[in-house]
């Protein structure tokens, strides 16, 4: 017993330090979302600090569950998340077995290709935006513009200018609108995180067993059954942790909504609880639980959905 | 049928010249086995055979038909890896069904095959585990499963046994002979192990620095070594080889003689010298005899045991009609 306890003791410092950097938020958030509580008031001034005494119950859970606002934000979070898993999984993928081969310049394609993850999710906002989606100045406006030049000019060629008049002119999308700014959030945070999974998957890739590989070959396995019954399981693991990590990290996305339409369709929770932090603490802590709630929900079934396609 | 015909087979890599043109026929089901020190192209030469190395020069033919363009899996060979090379995601059951699905095989048919080899690989038990929960000979076994199913024209081993421990190579060692009588299919396997070349070939091929230096049955290659090399490796312990004025008498540049040739005698006898480290195996005694004037270190090997101490004095006599006798090129005098 007695040598048990020195090092129990030296520990206790390292586990309460931890114990109350989770326990301290997480204990506060839970006690806001039961009191009455907001910054500004001016017909009850008593609900302007946090107290007991403003106990509540669970009327903040209730009156946002009530919002519409809350539902739509849900959606949203789920989308953006899933819609992101999504293509960075199955870009990572192809990728990363791409640039698995040997291939002159190999080297820097793959320093090129780390290089989105080290930009700042906000400055990248504002590329995307800005340089990229804008259109008029942007990628997607000249494109456009270009494309539709183009096929001005076919219009009047002989022989196919008939079939070239039918095209309708392209308008180009305007990725700050209510539709769709949505898809532009995920679209930069595809390009940012995408270099994340290729990293994983290709770290893994480089310890795939050769000689299994050789047997595929033998047994008279193709370069698509080979991916399909050898790669792929063996990309389970990495799978399921890069989906793991970006579902926390995308579940919290801020900076991009805000700069793309300052939430305009495309709120999620974290951008709906800002807005209620505006004010109404009480509520926004609310939401926060509810947040918490839902990040265990989409990590577990990830989690199972995951394991259960890739390992068997 | 599995008749694998080598012509000029050569490769290289980079400017490393590791099998120099080669020519070797393997005839229908025989047991061949490629013995060789470590890195002299054993394993270089059978994956050139399965197609998974491209020859730099010379071409392959297999039951006529030269497959040196064919691909791995249309060569119908089946090959076991050193490392077993199982699928890790995958049971046993599917493990061995790979090579079928893979050829479309329908499930019934695939079903008989494993529950046939399964059951002659004493894996039933196992079919729904996967591999990393077996034990080192299992996983053998699975390999050899997946290879048997395929049906193919001759099995290739890569040290199939060298990841086991001594007493389950052993056993390993008679299964794989036991398959072989079996099934009558070509096999060709690759160790660096004289022992098992020994006790498992009808034929052995001997390498060196990827140069056959001979090719023969067993005994063959223990009662006439080609040259000093092949003298040296085949045999345990190895034969004693000596040089100088000792071999002149017999008129050759060098002499060799085994150590189950040469008769021990503590008061008489051709060579005389001191007695070192002993090893008891029980049945046979070998005897490490330094300061003979003749070789470094002389190894003797008597049935029984003889009283020896170690430092005593001691006399060897070679059996004169079991000495081989080598020209300044290492070959043989016949
Ligand atoms: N892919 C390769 N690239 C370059 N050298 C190789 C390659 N594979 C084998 N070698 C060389 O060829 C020689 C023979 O190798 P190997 O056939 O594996 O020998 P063994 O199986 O007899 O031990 C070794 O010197 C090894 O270094
Ligand atoms: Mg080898």
């Amino acid at each position: 017993m007695a040598n048990r306890t020195i090092p129990r003791l030296l520990q206790t410092p390292a586990v309460l330090l931890l114990l109350v950097w989770m326990l301290v938020p997480l204990g506060m958030t839970l006690f806001f979302s039961f009191i009455r509580y907001v910054l500004n008031n001016l017909r009850r001034p008593e609900w302007t600090s946090p107290s007991i005494e403003n106990w509540r119950g669970f009327g903040n859970y209730k009156f946002v569950w009530n919002q519409d606002g809350f539902w739509l934000a849900i959606q949203n979070s789920l989308l953006i998340v899933c819609s992101i898993l999504f293509l960075t999984v199955i870009l990572g993928v192809l990728i990363a077995v791409l640039v698995n081969r040997s291939f002159p310049g190999r080297g820097i394609v793959r320093v090129l290709l780390i290089s989105p993850f080290f930009v700042m999710p906000a400055v990248n906002a504002v590329l995307w935006i800005n340089m990229i989606l804008d259109p008029v100045l942007g990628l997607q406006g000249i494109a456009v513009g270009g494309i539709n030049e183009v096929i001005a000019g076919l219009r009047n060629a002989p022989l196919i200018g008939g079939f070239f008049s039918l095209w309708p002119e392209l308008n180009p999308i305007s990725f700050r609108a209510t539709q769709t700014s949505a898809y532009a959030v995920i679209m930069m945070v595809t390009w940012q995180w995408t270099p994340f999974a290729v990293l994983i998957f290709m770290t893994s890739l480089q310890s795939e067993d050769q000689q299994q590989k050789e047997a595929a070959i033998l047994d008279g396995a193709g370069r698509w059954s080979q991916f399909r019954f050898l790669t792929l399981p063996h990309l389970g693991r990495p799978i399921a942790i890069v989906v793991m990590i970006q579902a926390i990290f995308h579940l919290s996305l801020y900076a991009e909504i805000e700069i793309v339409s300052r939430g305009n369709g495309n709120k999620n929770l974290p951008y709906f609880i800002g807005e209620l932090a505006n004010n109404n603490i009480g509520a926004a802590s609310a939401t926060g639980i509810f947040a918490v709630i839902l990040a265990n929900i989409v990590a577990i079934f990830l989690l199972r959905m995951v394991g259960k396609t890739l390992m068997e | 049928m599995g008749r694998i015909a080598l012509n000029k087979v050569k490769k290289v890599f980079g400017d490393v010249e590791v099998i120099p043109p080669l020519d070797l026929t393997i005839d229908d089901g025989e047991f061949v086995v490629f013995v060789g020190p470590s890195g002299c192209g054993k394993s270089t030469l059978l994956r050139m055979i399965a197609g998974l190395e491209d020859l730099t020069a010379g071409a392959i033919e297999i039951d006529d038909e030269d497959v040196t363009e064919v691909p791995p899996s249309k060569r119908g060979l089946a090959m076991v890896f050193q490392s077993y090379a199982l699928y890790p995601h995958m049971t046993v059951r599917k493990n061995i069904a790979f090579p079928m699905r893979m050829a479309g095989i329908d499930e019934a048919t695939q079903n008989a095959k494993i529950d046939a080899a399964a059951k002659s690989l004493n894996l039933t038990d196992y079919l729904d585990r996967k591999p990393g929960q077996l034990s080192g000979g299992q996983r053998q076994r699975v390999a050899i499963g997946r290879a048997i199913v395929r049906e193919p024209a001759a099995f290739l081993f890569d040290e199939p046994l060298s990841n086991l421990d001594a007493a389950l190579r052993v056993g390993m060692r008679l299964e794989i002979m036991e398959l072989h009588k079996k099934l009558e299919t070509t096999m060709i396997y690759v160790t660096h192990d004289q022992v098992e070349a020994m006790t498992m070939a009808d034929k052995i091929v001997v390498l060196q620095a990827g140069v056959i230096e001979q090719v023969g049955s067993p005994l063959e290659l223990y009662h006439t070594p080609r040259n000093k090399f092949v003298a040296g490796f085949i045999g345990s312990p190895k034969m004693n080889l000596i040089e100088g004025a000792e071999a002149e008498k017999h008129g050759a540049a060098s002499i060799g003689i085994r150590p189950e040739h040469l008769t021990v005698s503590k008061s008489e006898g051709t060579w005389k010298g001191r007695v070192g480290v002993a090893e008891h195996l029980g049945s046979d005694t070998f005897i490490h005899v330094h300061d003979t004037g003749l070789m470094d270190m002389m190894t003797v090997r008597i049935n029984g045991d003889i009283d020896a101490r170690h430092g005593d004095t001691i006399y060897l006599s070679p059996q004169v009609d079991q000495i081989h006798r080598f020209d300044a090129q290492d070959l043989r005098i016949a």
